[in-house]
């Protein structure tokens, strides 16, 4: 049953325009086309652009992947009734919740291959295993945790428009904030405040950190672990909450 | 052979009590309307009967289960002799009719091959549709074709036939009349229409101000005096 509900989950998000362009197709496009702009820059810890935004790019196809094909995906089926439907028939919930995280990683450890493979032929990144493998160990715990924050969060909705105009927000705000495009160093002191809040951000940076072998555990890295840490028991106490309104 | 009994059913939203002691039982093989006005509470009664729905008070048996304190895994066990028809129904919208008969199959675990199924709702022109691409009447024969792909004991159908033309309205109803005979499945329905009651159900349950009103054999109300049970409706609410 697992696997009939995967391979269509799968064959469902393929033929979603929607969650294709924001999770497929925008990040690697931005990837390269920054590249083309910012390609020369250094960055902060003396990263080159590739070292920078590769792991970026990994993440934000990893958000987007998470946050609308999972996250607003359960808003959807949630509020059209299929639901409901899916709910009276003998199918237990895990198998339909753990297709759906399986669906996930598969598409997001798509997403770090395709950017990975990009930054090899468009940016002559170098490809060394055992970093390539601790860095998709790391990925897939930061998978784990964007799951359940994206449970939470669209759980409080019923109502579609809302959960769509919510989603295109947040794309936003992660996009600008958490530094994905611009650097938030470069950028007003209210962007840096907010960008400190986003857990993205912090999620981002642990990744490059972790991706060019540098996390050291400083008060940097313990504030982001922190950020991402309470975001977390926040979520995982919204889903426990609204298990009990049922 | 009783397959549902429902002794002093009750059931809140906050402070409206929509349900408030209702009764109900069905053998069977027997064809049910329950009909009442528009918040009667025939949604909520069916839902609870669906097992989707908590209730506050009173004892939901079916199929020999009491509902308070089933385990969840009798109750997937249950579903799989339950089937429904929700007003609308819908279903995942990109995917094609096929692949939503594949799908509620691995579901219910059904050994009913799917060409048998296709060739007897006659859904081969559309099994190649999307879902959410066919008109109201076909999504209801889709969702029928679903429903009797578990061949189960229990369907259960929420205003199946609404907005539906004259003559898909008939085809729909063939299809559960001839599983009622076939199969010998028992079908609890709400309707607004009056002349389906009277054409297809071998008893009527008026939900009325949380009760059930009226709970009798279809032949017994018109035996009554009631030109139809369109006009013992009318009298009653």
């Amino acid at each position: 049953m697992l696997a009939t509900q995967l391979k269509y989950d799968l064959i469902m998000f393929s033929r979603e325009l929607f969650y294709l362009i924001f999770s497929i197709i925008v990040p690697p496009v931005t990837y390269i086309f920054m590249g083309q702009l910012f390609g020369e820059d250094t960055y902060a810890g003396g990263l080159s652009y590739v070292e920078m935004y590769t792991p970026s790019f990994i993440i934000l196809i990893t958000f987007s992947v998470v946050f609308f094909a999972f996250g607003f995906d359960q808003v959807m089926n949630r509020s059209t009734g299929v639901e409901k439907r899916i709910g009276i028939s003998p199918v237990p919930q895990r198998t339909i919740l753990l297709s759906g995280i399986i669906k996930s990683i598969i598409i997001t450890s798509f997403g770090f291959v395709l950017i990975h493979a990009i930054g090899m032929v468009v940016y002559n990144l170098t490809f060394n295993p055992i970093t390539f493998l601790v860095s998709y160990g790391f990925f897939i715990l930061l998978n784990a945790v964007l799951l359940v924050i994206s449970s939470a969060v669209y759980s409080l909705f019923r109502d579609l428009k809302s959960a769509l105009i919510f989603s295109i927000l947040i794309f936003q705000v992660v996009m600008f904030t958490g530094d994905f495009s611009l650097p938030v160093a470069q950028m007003p002191t209210f962007i840096q405040v907010i960008a400190n809040i986003n857990p993205m951000y912090h999620v981002n940076h642990l990744f490059i950190d972790v991706w060019n072998s540098q996390l050291i555990f400083n008060n940097d890295t313990w504030t982001s672990i922190g950020v991402i840490m309470l975001v977390f028991v926040a979520a995982l106490i919204v889903i426990r909450w609204n298990r009990r309104k049922v | 052979m009783k397959i549902i009994d429902v002794k002093g059913l009750e059931k809140s939203y906050g402070n409206l009590q929509v349900l408030k002691g209702l009764d109900f039982e069905t053998n069977a093989g027997e064809i049910i309307g329950v009909i009442g006005m528009n918040g009667a509470g025939k949604s909520t009664f069916l839902e609870i009967l669906m097992t989707i729905k908590d209730y506050d008070r009173g004892d939901v048996t079916i199929f020999g289960h009491n509902l308070k304190g089933i385990s969840m895994d009798q109750l997937i066990s249950l579903r799989k002799d339950i089937s429904v028809v929700l007003q609308p129904t819908q279903f995942y919208k990109s995917l094609k009719v096929e692949e939503l008969l594949r799908l509620f199959k691995a579901y219910y675990q059904s050994d009913i091959e799917i060409g048998q199924i296709i060739d007897d709702f006659q859904l081969e022109q559309h099994r190649k549709s999307f879902f959410e691409k066919l008109s109201g009447g076909w999504k209801q024969k889709v969702s029928l074709a679903i429903a009797f792909l578990s061949e189960p004991k229990l369907i259960i159908l929420d205003e199946p036939t609404t907005g539906l033309d004259p003559h898909m309205r008939n085809v729909l109803w063939s299809y559960i009349v001839d599983y009622n005979q076939k199969k010998g499945g028992t079908v609890i329905l709400t309707t607004h229409y009056m002349d389906e009651i009277e054409l297809y159900c071998d008893k009527v349950m008026l939900i009325d101000n949380g009760v059930n009103k009226i709970f009798e054999k279809t032949e017994d109300i018109l035996s009554l005096g009631y030109r139809s049970i369109n006009d013992f409706y009318l009298s009653k609410v």
